[in-house]
């Protein structure tokens, strides 16, 4: 193929060719192509040029270039794609390639003509990406709004049923996080942890259907006093039944579940083993932990120790097995809630 | 004349252009415009009576399609990565790089930015995220809109690329 011939053939395809016996000393062999000139009016045909002459980006580039050539490799290497500054602040993207043909170093520049396209859809992609970002976000927030009401609405309820109780903001509370815990160690999803966290505190929330003078009886319930007292599981499950928010489903569950008993002696309807839901395993056993290590005004507070020797008794007849086993493992975590929560704090 | 390579890596659409434009032309615009494979700026600064010129690699951000070409790596002196305040995805983005950086180039200066401080109190990058950052690594809070730290960046890479102490 003659000279002219290839000359004409790089300039169709919009290449200029710089070639360098030894890496320091470049010679532009073709016309430059319009593109190059206007990005460095000093290259011509025939220029030689130093390395430091070079565009700072194929500097670096040579160094890969005499690499390629060295191992006398067939084939192409490619630079890599990189923007220059061209006319009226546009942005021009280059690429070049190395290759030897017959013990000649090559290097290729090119404008890729595709660049401007090419950006233009990386453009359009990433905009969308920043913009699904920010809906994600967007959905995120508001998510946690609703869930924030959802928490407000929960806090109320639960004060209102604990203006006629005795319990303690403080033991609401520890239910929940103990709940959590629990819930945690047991690999459930964080949606539905966030949720036994809510719902848990609601479990004795039927107490508010119990009349004051049995609920708030300074003494010994009677046989029928505390039929009447038993009924706070079945109002508290019925008050949070029929809603299609998750957590008050839970809640309604562990409302209406959380006296009932492992053996099937427990209420209101004499559940057994694994019928009960598991959330409401779950609060069986928190609940009487925390009521046994805190002082009520008809008993005085158990040391954990003694709490334990008398929960350990109720394993296996009044609460899961496994999930009091599970309980033991983080009692830690569970003493530490306790210790961090105290009934004057709140 | 001293000359060092750097290399400003990151998540895209961080600010890595914003910034190198903030401290060598002064100025910024909002218009968020992608960078396509890397771009060479040059800027001299002086520190301690020595002049180091630094050839700055605007590398082309990592989305999920695009990771860093580490070709454009070689021969650096230092980089800076950069994460975007409003976007905790970048931080883990940016620290993920240095992790792939360390291994590549070994332990050569490194500053991370944490851009857009202009509107910090947007951010979603935690305090408690910030804190637990290795601590070898200076992080500094910038904003390419206001020019906050941003000489202040580049002036402490560069003094840890010529072992001043600031």
């Amino acid at each position: 193929m003659s000279e002219t011939v290839l000359e004409k053939l790089y300039s169709e395809l919009d290449f200029a060719v710089l070639a360098t016996s030894d890496n320091e000393v470049f010679t532009c062999i073709t016309a430059p192509p319009s593109w190059l000139q206007q990005l460095y009016p000093t290259i011509k045909k025939g220029c030689h040029l130093t390395q430091e002459e070079l565009p700072a980006f194929l500097q670096h580039f040579t160094f890969d270039a005499e690499e390629h050539w060295q191992r006398k490799q067939k084939g192409q290497l490619k630079s890599g794609l990189w923007m220059e500054e061209g006319p009226e602040d546009s942005e021009w993207v280059l690429e070049a390639t190395a290759i030897l043909v017959e013990d000649n170093k090559l290097l290729l520049l090119n404008f890729v003509h595709e660049g401007q396209s090419n950006r233009q859809e990386k453009q359009l992609m990433r905009d969308n990406l920043l913009t699904q970002e920010k809906l994600e976000l967007e959905v995120h927030r508001r998510t946690l709004q609703i869930r924030q009401r959802e928490e407000e609405i929960a806090i109320k309820l639960i004060a209102a049923s604990g203006k006629r109780d005795e319990e303690t903001g403080a033991h609401i509370r520890r239910i929940g996080l103990y709940a959590a815990e629990m819930a945690k160690a047991l690999g459930w999803s964080q949606l539905l942890i966030d949720d036994i966290k809510l719902a848990a505190p609601m479990h004795d929330i039927g107490k508010i259907g119990i009349p004051d003078n049995v609920l708030q009886k300074p003494g010994r319930l009677t046989e029928a006093e505390f039929e009447i007292m038993k009924g706070h599981a079945r109002i508290g499950g019925e008050m949070l039944a029929g809603s299609n928010i998750p957590m008050l489903k839970l809640a309604s569950s562990i409302a209406i579940g959380h006296h009932e008993k492992w053996d099937g002696s427990g209420y209101p309807n004499g559940l057994k083993g694994e019928e009960i839901p598991e959330s409401a395993r779950i609060v069986a056993i928190v609940d009487v932990y925390d009521a046994l290590v805190h002082k009520r005004v008809y008993k005085k507070a158990f040391s954990e120790a003694e709490a334990l020797e008398i929960m350990d008794d109720m394993a296996g007849y009044h609460f899961d097995p496994s999930l009091y086993r599970l309980f033991l493992l983080i009692i830690d975590k569970i003493r530490e809630i306790k210790n961090q929560n105290k009934d004057d704090d709140v | 004349m001293i000359q060092k390579k750097i290399c400003l890596l990151g998540a895209f659409a961080v600010g890595k252009t914003s910034l190198i434009k903030r401290f060598v032309e002064s100025i910024f615009s909002d218009k968020y415009l992608t960078t396509i494979g890397v771009k060479i700026n040059k800027k001299t600064l002086s520190i301690s009576n020595q002049d180091i010129n630094l050839m700055i690699w605007d590398l082309e951000g990592e989305d999920d399609y695009t990771k860093i070409n580490t070709n454009y790596l070689r021969g650096a002196a230092g980089y800076i990565l950069v994460a975007d305040g409003t976007r905790a995805e970048t931080l883990n983005t940016a620290l993920s790089i240095h992790t792939l950086v360390q291994d590549l180039l070994g332990d050569i200066p490194a500053v991370l930015a944490i851009n857009k401080a202009d509107i910090e109190d947007q951010w979603l990058i935690s305090p408690d995220s910030i804190d637990n950052i290795d601590k070898n690594l200076t992080i500094i809070k910038t904003s390419a809109k206001s020019g906050a730290n941003v000489e202040q960046l580049f002036t402490t890479l560069s003094c840890n690329m010529l072992h001043i102490k600031e």
